[in-house]
């Protein structure tokens, strides 16, 4: 068992929309955090993660060039920007939520 | 021999954008376009409300107001102009700019402009023809349980339109629902001459597609709006916008407005590479599909990133289409409380808010409560703390936003709002903005169409 590591200390986020998905750039900020996030960072256990909050299933798509993770979570914004009810339909701050997940490295 | 380049600014990002720094970019930078995006999907369902109430209107005037500044700077400088500010309505946009161009005594400018994206009227000739409108978000198979509510149905066009109004001399090319993308990958597929059809090319495309994704979204990827070094940009009250030079090789360098404030540097355009994407081999546009895998970001000066080894594949033989439909109407308020027990009146005030909705007719679709300053950003993963443990929070909010089938309802519940706010004392009363009117939801309906059934038609107007 390795130690728990917080989400914001290691990487940085960024969240847009289309439709009902919302996308999270999750950027790492050294290498060695990106070996890290890659492996340790699953559409299960982001799925898990959100869990009322995203519908439907994730994905999670590396970036080795950028040192990034693409995150894609279905259903996650309430409907959509048009059709949402939360204060940001967008879910810009998705991508900051999602920072405050723990993973063991 | 000098590697042929042309360079494209970005304007703006969206109709909610500032003028100013699309035109000091036009002044001081060596740049032959600037692009100017005014839609988002919220923005175009908005549009063709505007539309169906007013047959003149389903365009955003302030982009004529815009253009009477910037369009004379523009020709002087030999800077063309792409956009989509048609919106909803490019022809009512294209003779409200002529209108606006003759009063201001502005002549010798070319307009072009590109119909064709609005497919309204075509959707039920197409479904006879047996196209079916499957949401590609959610697998529904048809839209039969929409149609009766659709308000409009528009198809992201790519560069063909655009090119076609630069070979004809447009100075301004106006569209509607082009592409964010193709406003940028239009003039750089017309300037080298690149086809969609040749195998030579569609890496270049694809290298065009990269670059008007990191420049679309104006100071997004100048430290505008930034994750990483929010608190280190220079100057953030005067970004400078975006420029991507793109060399006939497929290599390009991306920068910004000389002497601005701001900053472009790796992380400035890796963030903005990864916003609003899905498979990241896999993006999808209506000229190509760009895979931002396997290119390369090198700091190479001040404000100066190199960005190489870009690649593509051929362009999608579907388009996407966005279909706006109506889908009730959504009503928000906010209460506030203060000091002492600021967190328990905000619950008192929910809890009432609920007993009453249980003695009412209207129904309430669906309802979002939150706690202001607690979780209305992110939502169930924070813990509201418990009261006993808040006593002292100087000030709690509480926003409540609710759905509902009709308009009436809506309002109905607006009316009635001070019978859960206003009986804790410590209530907040806000003299400044009265609450929120009811919102009508137009919901979106993303799907896809057979290029070859779209056909779009182009046209140049001098002024």
């Amino acid at each position: 068992m390795g130690k728990k590591i917080k989400l914001v200390d290691i990487c940085y986020a960024r969240a847009g929309d289309k439709g009902d998905i919302s996308n999270i750039g999750l950027i790492a900020k050294t290498t060695e955090y990106y070996d890290i996030i890659k492996s340790k960072v699953t559409p299960e256990k982001v799925k898990d993660f959100f869990g009322d909050i995203v519908k439907g299933k994730v994905e999670v798509y590396p970036l080795d060039n950028l040192e990034s993770l693409e995150i894609v979570m279905y259903g996650a914004l309430d409907g959509g920007a048009t059709g949402s009810l939360r204060i940001d339909g967008t879910g810009k701050p998705l991508a900051t939520a999602l920072l405050r997940m723990e993973i063991e490295a | 021999m000098d590697v042929k380049k042309v360079s494209i600014g970005s304007g703006s990002l969206m109709w909610g954008d500032i003028i100013e720094p699309g035109l000091e970019m036009i002044e001081k930078a060596d740049i032959d376009y600037i692009c100017y995006d005014w839609l988002a999907e919220v923005t175009m369902s908005v549009l063709y409300i505007q539309k169906t109430k007013n047959k003149d209107a389903g365009y955003p005037p302030r982009f004529i107001e815009w253009m009477k500044k910037v369009l004379p700077l523009a020709k002087q400088k030999g800077v063309k102009i792409v956009t989509n500010a048609g919106g909803a309505n490019v022809e009512g946009a294209c003779s409200a700019l002529k209108e606006a161009l003759n009063a201001n005594n502005i002549s010798g400018v070319k307009i072009g402009s590109i119909l064709g994206d609005d497919i309204t009227s075509d959707i039920n000739n197409f479904r006879k023809e047996g196209i079916k409108f499957t949401n590609i978000d959610t697998g529904e198979e048809d839209i039969d349980r929409i149609k009766d509510s659709i308000v409009g149905a528009y198809v992201y066009l790519g560069a063909e339109g655009i090119v076609e109004c630069l070979e004809g001399g447009a100075d301004i090319v106006i569209g509607g629902r082009l592409a964010d993308n193709a406003l940028y990958v239009g003039p750089w597929i017309h300037e080298f001459g690149w086809d969609h059809n040749n195998s030579q090319h569609i890496d270049k495309i694809g290298a065009a597609i990269t670059c008007g994704h990191i420049i679309e979204c104006s100071c997004c990827c100048t430290g505008g709006m930034m994750c990483s070094q929010w608190d280190k940009v220079p100057e953030p009250w005067n970004v400078g916008y975006p420029i991507a030079e793109l060399y006939e090789n497929g290599d390009a360098v991306i920068t910004k407005t000389p002497d601005t404030g701001g900053i472009v540097n790796s992380w400035t355009v890796k963030e903005h590479l990864l916003y609003e994407v899905h498979d990241p081999k896999n993006y999808i546009m209506p000229d190509g599909i760009a895979d931002f895998t396997t290119l390369k970001l090198e700091d190479a000066g001040h404000d100066v990133v190199k960005v190489s080894n870009m690649s593509g594949k051929k362009r999608p033989d579907k388009l996407k289409v966005g279909i706006g439909y109506t889908d009730g109407w959504k009503q928000e308020l906010q209460h506030w409380f203060c000091w002492p027990d600021a967190l328990k009146k905000a619950k008192h005030c929910e809890y009432i808010l609920k007993e009453w909705l249980k003695r009412q007719k209207i129904n309430v679709e669906k309802i979002e409560i939150d706690y202001m300053g607690f979780n209305m950003a992110h939502l169930s993963l924070v813990k509201i703390p418990d009261i006993d443990g808040a006593k002292d929070l100087p000030e709690v909010g509480i926003r409540i936003c609710a759905k509902f089938k009709t308009k009436e309802e809506a309002e109905y519940f607006r009316e009635h709002a001070m019978i859960w706010s206003a009986p804790q004392a410590g209530y907040v009363f806000n003299t400044t903005t009265a609450p929120a009117k009811p919102v009508p939801i137009i919901k979106l309906w993303p799907t896809l169409v057979p290029r070859d059934a779209i056909h779009i038609k182009t046209d140049i107007k001098e002024v």
